[in-house]
């Protein structure tokens, strides 16, 4: 090996990232094919900045992680040594690693997560510390939890009193350090007021909208504003202050029916909470809407997934549809990339389609990321880095994705093709294969904090958590 | 012996015999005596014979001699002359001999017997030498011998011996009579004729030609012979070969010529070494024997150890150490020789073996033309099987073979298999359809029966052998209702009723269907839409009184009623009871009615129930068979049962029949109706699913039989996707894309898409039933293991 002469490859340097920038531009560079990621990464730092701790860096090439010898990339993707590379490199995604899990009671549907750079830390306005990290799940006992990071329950709410109906809730978002959201099979969307120094969580309002299952709730703090999508077809929006809403379409209400009035009564006759109603009922929809989000820049826009394949963007204000996007498969969930004007949309078809909302977008999908084997249902942002994206699956895998690490995808319409960086098994499935239906082991819900790390629910009635170590 | 030859005898043959015994005595062998007479007599005899058969054989010729005896005329006159003067001289010379015993020769004759003393005088006479001594000039004596006779063979009957029987007479004293004597009867003998007198007599007879003087036997004409008969006599005549034109005397061919060959036949004398032993060999052959007796050189020695080692002589192996190595790529197998056929046996049966001319055809053919390399021959056993002559040559011709012909790998069947599949589109073009599993609702004990999506796709109902009726959520699996509705009957069949502004789902459990609102799901304003329907039935069947014939109350068909508190506090509002065990519910579109079947129940088997009215009505008063399932047409009045094995659509309005069909299934399982309405799928326990286009015929489209086990349940997708699944006690689903065109001219397309496994079969039983969601791919199955899938 060692008579075998170097062969070198000339490479240009390059980051998107401007706090990693090169200072001037060295030009190409040539480098040794037998080198590795951890080599180009010291290669990259010793130009950076010669003194300082080293940042692992990694290494995309044409758009695919550098993760064997340049000259095993070269070959098998069939480059010549002689061009010019475009190496960007990029602050490395460590690995991320189980911390910990929080045991429930019954499945857990949704987390969120309260810290200094999570939204609702950021609207609370400086009232969480760092170190204060509190993280809100939703199970399917129909009860909201507030957990603080060493897995002790500060506090649990009661069971709503809602005339003998199933209390499952779906979704549970803190507004602020003071106010959560959630909703769920009972068709109604609680606020309840958190209470750090009592340790309670006491529902505020009941906001009756939706005639089935309420799926997703989407939150901005700053305007007040919730949404909520049901499987009634309907996305509504809602005011986090009880007052502004009108009051309660009195079908809705548990006590409407004679029935329902005689068994609530019966249960809990004493304590009532009020109930309002919805600002406006956005509806659109053919059928169940899945997930609901603010564009993440603008509060007067929303985006709404629904299983009948549509992507809509509503425009609050006037309770229009602007748009809708129609893909092949049912979208089962949706997130935001905000510096890429992306919307993340997860489908029943077990892969997770890039949708540029734009009208000026020409094309419907211009990414799909493929890797997981059953429906995606939860999606969130890599909160630091532009380009992260992070997924829960049915199949009880959590996987992270980078959206630069695409191919071109054989298949029309499907704009590129992207592969999971990491995957990240549930920790209760003590390393047994998993199969698609994900028996036992479904993940329900993601969060990716940056102070926390990676938040995630599932059927295994745990909230695990897993964090890049050393960072 | 006759008096004629006799006499002829006597007077020819002593003379001969006489002067042959006189030579034989003079050989000096005294013997001769005695025996003379007996020697005489044989000779006689032996004459005698010969003259028998010599006149036998010549018939023609006999009658010549007897004619000739008197006349001594012969057929050749000339020869008769000649024969005459020799005749004359033979006379002479015998009367010289005779001179001395002619009397004797009479008496010789005559009385021979009487003179049997005188005997040795006669012989001794006889024994006179026939010379006659004379004293010539010298005057010493000179002997004059008898002139010899040259008729040596006197017995010849050739040559005749005219007899002089007119005795010793010249003729000259009879010159001026027409006779020349007499005989011996004192008769004259006459004048022979003479030439001119016999040729003046033949010129006056005028002979015609082939005038034979004969008498034809056959016919008694006169025979005359023609031409060629003359000229086949007159060949025999002259002793010539009667075949014409035979040349006895052919041209000779000389075989051996005087040219000088090189290696000459050699007319040597063989040399006498031929014959002579060869001194030399005995010499060789005593050494040899010498040595042998000495023992010096042994008939047979055994080989003594140095030779045996010498035998065993060193083979090297070359191939010893070789290993077997894997065969490269580029290694073509020879190929096989065909294996012997019945005629290259060694005793093939007799139909194989070539008959006289095949066998000169194939030997004269070219060795290269020939059919076959070997002529079949048959051995009447293996052992009398000689070597294989052309053995080598054949080795030979086939390590030619392998080795000079180039090999080409050559695909057996050049035919793609793909091609010979019906063209079907690609499975791959026809998505979406279910095609892995994405969730499984456990929690049920026992089999799980029958499952239902709600109208919404949110919720799916199941039922099974526990009892209980659950509904779960859909993508999670989460049992979010249950109720158990009975304690010894499973729950056979649950149903949602299909209109969304409601939520309604029906169960047989027993002979019971039970219609709940599962409220606890609901909001309170579908829950009281809910209510509202099922309660708006009640009080009807009071207010109607029940039909009355002849003043007997008749038990009504159905009984609703409240199911009690228990029941109701659960969401189970309304219990309407049948006469049989319910196991088939389907709801009419509307959701107004729906349809019981209660395959026991004979005349009651199938039953409409009105929700509104709380009614049940019995459409048929008698059912041909059993009745299996029944279903509304998704748009028309019409109404199909499935029995056994005939399926029967009815006009509900017109309260008629309108089509049977016939799936020639041995035993239905279930059937589905296409949204369209013109097309049925048929499940059976016979393993078979099968399309019926009401439009094409009363038999089916098209059989699908890709299942081990019978199949349970089929159903169409409703939500506008050309989709159908089927469930088989195989424990698989299988699911298949069925394009419905609205074109009457084109027939639907069916393709098989995907096998869905993973239902485990408990007790023979796999997947018991199946429901499509009502929009999207995804169906959901119910086990026997007690779950139930949902496949997207």
């Amino acid at each position: 090996m060692d008579s075998k002469p170097e062969v070198k490859v000339p490479v240009r340097l390059s980051t998107r990232d401007p706090s990693i920038q090169l200072e001037q531009e060295p030009g190409p560079l040539l480098v040794q094919t037998t080198l590795r990621r951890p080599q180009l990464s010291a290669l990259v730092n010793s130009l950076l900045r010669p003194d300082d701790k080293p940042i692992p860096f990694d290494i995309l090439i044409n758009g695919q992680f550098l993760r064997t010898t340049i000259d095993e990339f070269l070959t098998n993707n069939g480059i010549s040594a002689e061009t010019t590379l475009d190496v960007e490199y990029t602050r490395a995604l460590i690995p991320p690693l189980n911390v910990t899990s929080f045991e429930h009671d019954d499945w857990v549907s949704a987390v969120d997560v309260l810290s200094v750079s999570s939204v609702a830390g950021v609207w609370s306005g400086g009232n969480v510390q760092s170190g204060q990290e509190r993280i809100l799940s939703a199970s399917y006992d129909g009860l909201v939890r507030v957990w603080d990071m060493s897995g002790n329950v500060l506090a649990t709410s009661d069971a709503p009193n809602n005339g003998g109906r199933i209390t499952s809730l779906k979704s549970a978002k803190w507004i602020s350090d003071k106010k959560i959201v959630a909703a769920g099979m009972d068709n109604t969307v609680r606020l309840y007021k958190y209470d750090e120094d009592t340790r309670t969580i006491a529902p505020s309002v009941e906001l009756f909208s939706h005639r089935w299952v309420v799926e997703n709730l989407a939150v901005h703090g700053p305007s007040n504003r919730i949404l909520s999508a049901s499987a009634d077809t309907t996305v509504s929006l809602f005011s986090s202050n009880a007052k502004e809403n009108p009051a309660p379409p009195s079908e809705l209400l548990p006590s409407s029916n004679t029935a329902a009035n005689k068994r609530q009564k019966l249960s809990k006759p004493d304590k009532t909470v009020p109930a309002r109603g919805a600002l406006t009922k956005l509806s659109g929809h053919t059928s169940p809407v899945s997930s609901v989000i603010f564009k993440p820049d603008d509060a007067t826009v929303a985006y709404s997934a629904s299983h009948d394949h549509s992507l809509k963007t509503w425009d609050l204000p006037t309770s229009t549809c602007v748009d809708t996007r129609t893909t092949g498969h049912s979208l089962l969930s949706l997130g935001a990339l905000p510096k890429l004007n992306l919307l993340a949309a997860g489908t029943s078809a077990r892969h997770i389609t890039l949708i540029d909302p734009r009208a000026s977008a020409a094309q419907i999908s211009v990414m799909t990321l493929r890797g997981h084997k059953n429906a995606v249902v939860s999606l969130d942002a890599d909160p630091s880095s532009d380009y992260g994206l992070l997924s829960g699956s049915h199949d009880g895998t959590v996987q992270v994705w980078d959206v630069r690490s695409v191919r071109p995808s054989q298949v029309q319409g499907e704009g590129q093709l992207g592969e999971s960086m990491y995957t990240i098994y549930r920790d209760s499935a003590k390393g047994r294969p998993t199969h698609s239906h994900g028996e036992d082991v479904k993940v329900f819900g993601v969060r990716w904090d940056k102070e926390v790390g990676i938040v995630s629910a599932g059927e295994d009635k745990r909230v695990q958590i897993n964090r890049p170590v050393g960072s | 012996m006759a008096p004629n030859p006799r006499k002829r005898k006597a007077v020819t043959r002593d003379v001969p015999a006489a002067s042959d015994s006189e030579e034989e005595l003079a050989d000096g062998l005294l013997d001769g005596i005695l025996s003379h007479s007996e020697g005489e007599s044989d000779a006689d005899q032996e004459e005698d014979a010969e003259s028998d058969t010599s006149s036998v054989i010549e018939g023609l010729s006999d009658e010549d001699e007897d004619e000739g005896d008197g006349t001594f005329s012969d057929t050749d006159p000339e020869d008769g002359e000649q024969g005459i003067r020799e005749q004359m001289r033979k006379l002479n010379t015998r009367d010289a001999s005779a001179q001395l015993n002619g009397v004797d020769h009479a008496l010789d004759l005559d009385s021979r017997p009487q003179t049997d003393g005188e005997l040795d005088e006669q012989e001794d006479e006889n024994l006179k030498p026939n010379y006659t001594v004379t004293t010539d000039a010298n005057g010493n004596p000179r002997y004059l011998y008898k002139e010899i006779d040259p008729v040596y063979d006197s017995d010849d009957s050739d040559a005749p011996e005219t007899t002089n029987t007119i005795g010793d007479i010249p003729l000259t004293y009879y010159d001026e009579y027409p006779h020349i004597g007499y005989d011996i009867n004192g008769k004259k003998i006459m004048r022979p004729a003479k030439g001119e007198a016999l040729d003046a007599l033949l010129d006056q007879i005028d002979i015609p030609k082939g005038w034979t003087g004969l008498t034809d036997p056959a016919t008694g004409k006169p025979l005359n012979l023609s031409e060629e008969e003359l000229d086949v006599l007159k060949r025999l005549t002259r002793n010539e070969v009667v075949e014409d034109g035979y040349d006895p005397y052919p041209e000779m061919v000389h075989y051996f010529s005087g040219k000088k060959e090189i290696m000459p036949l050699s007319a040597a004398p063989e040399p006498k070494r031929r014959f002579v032993p060869s001194k030399h060999e005995a010499k060789r052959v005593m050494k040899i024997v010498k040595a042998i007796r000495e023992g010096r050189i042994q008939p047979y020695k055994p080989p003594s150890e140095e030779e045996e080692e010498e035998e065993e002589r060193v083979y090297y192996d070359v191939w010893a150490d070789e290993k077997p190595r894997p065969e490269n790529s580029m290694h073509l197998a020879a190929p096989k020789l065909p294996p012997p056929g019945y005629d290259a046996s060694y005793h093939p049966p007799p139909e194989y073996l070539p008959d006289k001319n095949e066998e000169v055809a194939w030997l004269a053919a070219d060795e290269e033309d020939r059919e076959k390399d070997y002529l079949p021959k048959s051995y009447e056993a293996l052992r009398k099987v000689p070597g294989y002559e052309r053995f080598v040559k054949e080795r030979f011709e086939r390590s030619l073979d392998l080795y000079l012909a180039p090999r080409v790998r050559r695909n057996k069947l050049n035919i793609d298999p793909e091609s010979l599949l019906p063209k079907l589109p690609n499975p791959e073009d026809l998505k979406p359809f279910p095609t892995m599993c994405a969730a499984i609702f456990r929690g049920q004990e026992g089999r799980v029966r029958s499952v239902s999506f709600d109208p919404h796709g949110i919720f799916v109902a199941s039922g099974g052998d526990d009892g209980y009726v659950r509904i779960w959520e859909l993508l999670t699996g989460r049992q979010v209702w249950n109720v158990k509705l009975s304690d010894e009957d499973a729950v056979d069949a649950v149903k949602w009723r299909p209109t969304k502004d409601a939520s309604i789902l029906a169960a047989a459990a027993g002979e019971s269907v039970y219609l709940i609102v599962p409220y606890s799901i609901l909001s309170p304003d579908v829950e009281q839409a809910s209510r509202d329907i099922l309660d708006a039935g009640w009080g009807y069947a009071a207010s109607k009184p029940s039909t009355t014939t002849n003043g007997v109350t008749k038990e009504p068909p159905g009984k609703w009623a409240r199911p009690g508190s228990k029941f109701e506090s659960k969401g189970v509002l309304v219990q309407a009871t049948v006469r049989s065990m319910v196991k088939i519910i389907n709801w009419h579109r509307r959701g107004d009615y729906f349809a019981t079947v209660s395959p026991r129940g004979q005349s009651s088997a199938v039953a409409i129930h009105t929700l509104s009215k709380h009614l049940t009505q019995l459409p048929f008063r008698r059912l041909k068979g059993i009745a299996q399932t029944a279903q509304f047409h998704p748009s028309k009045a019409i109404f199909f049962v499935a029995t056994r094995n005939t399926i029967r659509s009815y006009d509900l309005a017109k309260q008629e029949l309108v089509k049977i069909l016939q799936p020639g299934a041995k035993w239905i399982s279930s059937i589905d109706v296409h949204p369209g309405g013109d097309n049925i799928i048929v499940g059976t326990y016979d393993k078979r699913l099968l399309w019926h286009d009401l439009d094409l015929s009363t038999k089916p489209y098209k059989t699908l039989r890709f299942h081990q086990e019978a199949i349970r349940a089929v159903r169409f997708h409703q939500g506008g996707l050309p989709l159908f699944a089927d469930a088989s006690d195989d424990g698989s689903l299988q699911i298949f894309h069925g394009k419905v065109v609205g074109d009457l001219m084109e027939n639907a397309t069916i393709v098989p898409l995907k096998v869905l496994k993973g239902h485990k079969v408990k007790s023979r039983l796999g997947v018991m039933d199946v429901d499509w969601h009502p929009r999207e791919p995804w169906c959901v199955s119910a086990g026997a293991d007690g779950t139930c899938r949902l496949w997207s």
